[in-house]
C-alpha cells in the first residue's frame, strides 16, 4: 500500500496547497482524483511519485516510511512508484529517440531488458519505425505513448498518472487507459489524477472529487 | 468583379463542395465559404526535401448565426486553416483553392488578399482569433483592462470605459477583475480575455483554435458557452478542436477531418447521432462514454497520405458503409460523405 | 509566385503564401549568416594558418638581430617593415599571433572547463555550496579584472603559466553564471523528474541530462572568451608585465612599438594591430553566428 498521512504541502512560503491530506493508494485499485484546475491535486501527485516534499506528514511504501524525496529517496523506492506527466513534450529528453526515452529507466537502475520493452511499445501502439523517431518529429499522442511505457517498463507497483490525457485525442486517452487498467488489474495501485469527471467514471474504480 | 465571376464557375463545377449542401430550412447568410482550399508546406531549404500536404480540397461553409466545428485527431491539418484564413502561412506554404468572406463590399478572396488589406480591414475587425493559450497572448506589464482598451481604441477608434466593461462583460468577465496583470489572472480568466480581444473588432466571424485544450471541463464548458453566445449575436463561428465532447455541446454543424481532408460533415445532431464515416465512429467510440475504445493504428504522416481512402489504409475492416475508395466527400441527404456512402 | 504540377492530365496550380509582415525575418538573413559564417571562418582560418606556417618557413628571422636592416618601412624585402633591430615584422607579428592564439585556446578550454564544472554544480546541488561558489565568483568579480591579472602575474614574473591562470581565474565567471542559468532552468524540468522517478543517481542525470544540454552554451562562451583572451594577454605583455620579451606576442610587439612611433616607424604599431583587430573580428563573427543558431526556434516552419 502507498498511503500518505497528514500531508501539508506548499510551495516556498504563504499558505500550503494541501492542509491535513490522508490517501491510500491499493495494489490492484485505481483511485481517480477529480477536480478543477490549481485544487492542489497535481501536488498531491507529485509528493506520491515521491518527486515534492511536504512540508510535514508522512509517507509510507508498503510498509516502509519514506524517509526522503527526489533524490534523497532511495532509488528502490523510487522505482517502485511509475510517473507519467501531463506535459509529454516537457517529460522527454529532446535530443533522445523514442526508444531510448523507454529504456532510459532501465539504463538509468542498471536493468536488463528482458523483453518488457517490446511488450509495452506494442501495448502502447509504437512500430520500430515511430521508435526511432525523436520527439520534435511525433505527436503529442504518440509522444504520451512512450512516456506510460517508460513509466512501466521498470513494473512499479504503483503508477501516479497526473493529468495523463489532458494533452491528447480521444482515442490516444482510450488507448492508454485501457492500458493502464490493464496492468492494475495484474495488481498495480493507479492513481488517476484528472479534471475531466467523465473520463474517471469510466477509468477508476473509485472517484475522489475535489472542492 | 474577377472573383465572383470565378465562384459562379466553380459552384456549377464543384456542386458537391460549394451548394447548400446543409439542407436546412432557410439558410442564414454565409460569412466565409472556403471552396476546395489546399495548403502545403515544402521542407528544406529549396524546397526539395518533401512536401507535407496539410489541408486537401477542404470545404466549408460559415454562416452567421452558426457555429461549425472542426474536428479532428492532433496533425490532422485543422488548425492549418486558421493559419491559411488570416494569410498567416509561412513563406514555405502553397495554396490551392479559395477561401471567400462576403461582406456588403463583395467577396475578398483570403489566400490572394494583399497584405495591406489583411491587416487594415481583415484581422481582429473581420475575422477574430481565440487563441489556444490566452495566457500567452497577453503583454505580462499592462493590465488586462489596458490591453483591452487598446485593442479597441485601435480597431474601433475610441473606447470609453463603459465600453470596455461592456466588451468584458460579453465575455463573461466581471469588470472588477479587468485591472488584474495576466499573472494574476486564473487561466479560464486569461481566456475569457483572449476571447474578448477576439470580439473588441466586432467581427463577423469567430476562428477558435483548439481554445479548450487543458482547460477543466467547467471551463471548457465556460469557453463553449461563449462562443454559442457569439453566434447568438449573429456571429459566424469556426470551433477547430480535438475535443469532441466540447464540439458535440456547442456545434450546430460539424465537418470531421482526416489525414487532411474532410472526411463527413453536416448538421451536429445528425453527425453525432448516426455517424456514416468509420472515422467518426471510430472518434466517437474512443470517448468515455461511446465505449472508450481507441481507433487502432496511427493517422498517416501528411508528408505520405495514401492514395484514396486514407483511413481504409489504416483501418481495413472498419464496420460502417463499405468504402468506395474516393477521397472527394459526395453530399447525401444533406450531408456531406467520403468513400463510405450508405445504402 | 505560381507553381504548375500536372495530376492525372488535369493542371495545378498552387499559389505561394510568402507575403512581407511585420515580424517575419527578410529572405536574405539566412544568407547573410551563412556568409558571416563563411567570413569569419575563412579569415581566421588564412590568419591561424598564416600564424603556423610563416614562422616555420622562416624560423630564424624573428629573433635575428641584422643592424643592417633596421627601422625599414614596409617594402618587397620586409612586407611589414623592420624593428629597430632589424628583426622582420612580418615573421615576427605572425609568431606573436601564433603565440597569442595559443594562449587564447588554452585559456579559452580552461574556462569553459572551470565554469562549467562550478555552474554545473553550483545550479544543481543547490543550497550552500550553490551559494559558497556564487559569493566565491561575486568576489572574483568585485576586483577589476586586469588588477587581479597583474597581481597574478607580478608574483610569477615572465610565466607563461602565470599569464594563462590570470586569465582563467577572470574571465570563468562569465561561463559559471550562464551555465548556472542553464542548470537552474533545466532541473526542475519534468524529464528530471522522469528520470529521478526512473532511479537515476545525481551523476546520471547530471551526464545525460544536464551536461549535454548546457554544452552548446558552454562551447559558445568558449568562442567568445577567446577573443577577450588575446586582448587580455596582449594588455598584460604590453604594460611588460606578460610574456617574457624573448617571446614575440602581439603585446610584445606593440610594447617595443610605442618608442618606434616617436621616430615615424608608424608600421610597427600599423600591422599587428590590424592582426589583432582581424583576428577579433573573425572570432567574433562566428560567435554571433553560433549565437543565432543556439537561439531555440522551432525547428521547422510548419503551423499544424
Amino acid at each position: 500500500m502507498l498511503s500518505a498521512k497528514d500531508l501539508v504541502v506548499g510551495y516556498r512560503r504563504g499558505r500550503p496547497v494541501l492542509d491535513g491530506v490522508d490517501v491510500e493508494l491499493h495494489p490492484g485499485a485505481t483511485l481517480g482524483l477529480a477536480g478543477p484546475s490549481a485544487c492542489g491535486k497535481s501536488t498531491l501527485a507529485a509528493v506520491l511519485a515521491l518527486l515534492l516534499e511536504p512540508w510535514s506528514g508522512s509517507v509510507t511504501l508498503d510498509g516502509q516510511p519514506v524517509r526522503g524525496f527526489r533524490h534523497r529517496a532511495p532509488a528502490t523506492q523510487r522505482t517502485a512508484i511509475g510517473v507519467v506527466f501531463q506535459q509529454p513534450r516537457l517529460a522527454v529528453e529532446p535530443r533522445w529517440t523514442l526508444d531510448a526515452v523507454v529504456r532510459a529507466p532501465l539504463v538509468a537502475s542498471r536493468r536488463r531488458d528482458d523483453g518488457i520493452v517490446a511488450e509495452l511499445t506494442e501495448a502502447v501502439g509504437l512500430t520500430r519505425e515511430l521508435l526511432a523517431r525523436r520527439p520534435h518529429e511525433v505527436s503529442d499522442g504518440q509522444l504520451q505513448r512512450a512516456c506510460l511505457a517508460r513509466a512501466l517498463v521498470l513494473r512499479p507497483r504503483y503508477l501516479i498518472c497526473d493529468e495523463m490525457t489532458s494533452m491528447v485525442d480521444a482515442s490516444t486517452t482510450a488507448l492508454l487507459v485501457r492500458l493502464v487498467r490493464s496492468v492494475a488489474a495484474e495488481g498495480t495501485g493507479v492513481l488517476a489524477v484528472s479534471h475531466d469527471d467523465a473520463l474517471l467514471e469510466a477509468w477508476a474504480d473509485d472517484v475522489v472529487r475535489w472542492r | 468583379m474577377r472573383e465572383t465571376s470565378v465562384t459562379k464557375t466553380s459552384v456549377t463545377k464543384t456542386p458537391v463542395a460549394n451548394a447548400d449542401t446543409f439542407t436546412g430550412t432557410r439558410q442564414p447568410a454565409s460569412a466565409l465559404t472556403v471552396d476546395r482550399l489546399s495548403v502545403r508546406f515544402r521542407l528544406g531549404r529549396k524546397g526539395k526535401a518533401g512536401i507535407v500536404h496539410a489541408a486537401a480540397d477542404v470545404s466549408l461553409r460559415l454562416r452567421r448565426g452558426r457555429v461549425l466545428a472542426l474536428v479532428g485527431e492532433s496533425g490532422c491539418g485543422k488548425s492549418v486553416l486558421t493559419s491559411a484564413l488570416l494569410g498567416l502561412l509561412p513563406a514555405n506554404a502553397q495554396t490551392r483553392g479559395r477561401a471567400l468572406l462576403h461582406g456588403p463590399g463583395g467577396d475578398l478572396d483570403l489566400c490572394t488578399a494583399p497584405e495591406r488589406r489583411m491587416s487594415r480591414q481583415v484581422r481582429g475587425r473581420r475575422i477574430g482569433l481565440v487563441p489556444q493559450s490566452a495566457a500567452s497572448h497577453l503583454t505580462p506589464v499592462r493590465t488586462a483592462r489596458s490591453q483591452l482598451a487598446e485593442s479597441m481604441r485601435h480597431l474601433r477608434g475610441a473606447a470609453s470605459r463603459s465600453d470596455v466593461d461592456a466588451l468584458a462583460e460579453r465575455a463573461g468577465l466581471a469588470p472588477a477583475s479587468l485591472d488584474a496583470y495576466p499573472h494574476e489572472l486564473s487561466g479560464g480568466m486569461a481566456q475569457r480575455v483572449g476571447f474578448a480581444l477576439a470580439l473588441a473588432g466586432e467581427p463577423d466571424v469567430l476562428l477558435a483554435d483548439e481554445p479548450t485544450t487543458g482547460l477543466d471541463r467547467a471551463l471548457v464548458d465556460h469557453v463553449t458557452d461563449g462562443l454559442a453566445t457569439a453566434a447568438a449575436e449573429d456571429t459566424a463561428v469556426l470551433l477547430i478542436t480535438h475535443d469532441l465532447a466540447a464540439g458535440r455541446r456547442v456545434a450546430d454543424d460539424v465537418a470531421v477531418m482526416y489525414a487532411g481532408r474532410i472526411v463527413e460533415a453536416g448538421p451536429a445532431g445528425d453527425v453525432f447521432a448516426d455517424p456514416w464515416h468509420p472515422y467518426t465512429r471510430g472518434l466517437l467510440g474512443a470517448l468515455p462514454d461511446g465505449g472508450f475504445e481507441p481507433i487502432p493504428g496511427h493517422p498517416p504522416e501528411l508528408t505520405d497520405v495514401p492514395d484514396g481512402c486514407a483511413f481504409c489504409a489504416r483501418v481495413p475492416d472498419a464496420p460502417g458503409p463499405p468504402c468506395n475508395g474516393d477521397p472527394e466527400p459526395v453530399a447525401v441527404g444533406g450531408r456531406l460523405i467520403a468513400g463510405h456512402v450508405p445504402c | 509566385m505560381v507553381e504548375r504540377e500536372v495530376v492525372d492530365g488535369s493542371v495545378r496550380e498552387w499559389r505561394s503564401a510568402a507575403r512581407t509582415r511585420a515580424g517575419t525575418p527578410r529572405g536574405g538573413a539566412g544568407a547573410r549568416a551563412r556568409l558571416r559564417l563563411g567570413v569569419g571562418a575563412g579569415l581566421l582560418g588564412v590568419l591561424v594558418l598564416a600564424a603556423i606556417v610563416v614562422p616555420w618557413l622562416w624560423p630564424a628571422s624573428e629573433q635575428l638581430f641584422d643592424y643592417t636592416q633596421v627601422r625599414r618601412p614596409p617594402s618587397g624585402e620586409h612586407v611589414f617593415g623592420t624593428d629597430q633591430a632589424g628583426r622582420d615584422l612580418f615573421v615576427r607579428t605572425l609568431a606573436g599571433l601564433r603565440v597569442s592564439l595559443l594562449v587564447a585556446v588554452i585559456c579559452a578550454v580552461g574556462t569553459i572547463t572551470l565554469g562549467t564544472v562550478v555552474g554545473a554544480v553550483a545550479g544543481f546541488l543547490g543550497g550552500w555550496p550553490d551559494r559558497l561558489l556564487m559569493r566565491l565568483l561575486d568576489t572574483v568579480n568585485a576586483v577589476p579584472h586586469l588588477l587581479l591579472g597583474i597581481v597574478i602575474v607580478a608574483l610569477y614574473r615572465g610565466s607563461l603559466t602565470a599569464v594563462i591562470v590570470s586569465i582563467v581565474v577572470t574571465h570563468w565567471t562569465t561561463v559559471a553564471r550562464i551555465v548556472r542559468a542553464e542548470v537552474l532552468s533545466l532541473r526542475r524540468r519534468p524529464f528530471v523528474d522522469a528520470a529521478i522517478s526512473g532511479g537515476a543517481t545525481r551523476g546520471h542525470i547530471l551526464r545525460r541530462h544536464i551536461l549535454p544540454a548546457v554544452a552548446g552554451q558552454a562551447a559558445l562562451s568558449a568562442v567568445l572568451v577567446l577573443p577577450h583572451a588575446v586582448w587580455h594577454e596582449t594588455a598584460l605583455s604590453f604594460l611588460g608585465l606578460g610574456l617574457p620579451p624573448h617571446l614575440a606576442s602581439i603585446g610584445n610587439i606593440l610594447s617595443d612599438a610605442r618608442s618606434e612611433l616617436l621616430l615615424g616607424g608608424w608600421w610597427n604599431v600599423a600591422f599587428p594591430s590590424v592582426l589583432l583587430v582581424l583576428t577579433t573580428l573573425a572570432t567574433a563573427g562566428i560567435a554571433a553566428t553560433l549565437r543565432d543558431r543556439l537561439v531555440p526556434r522551432r525547428r521547422s516552419e510548419l503551423a499544424l
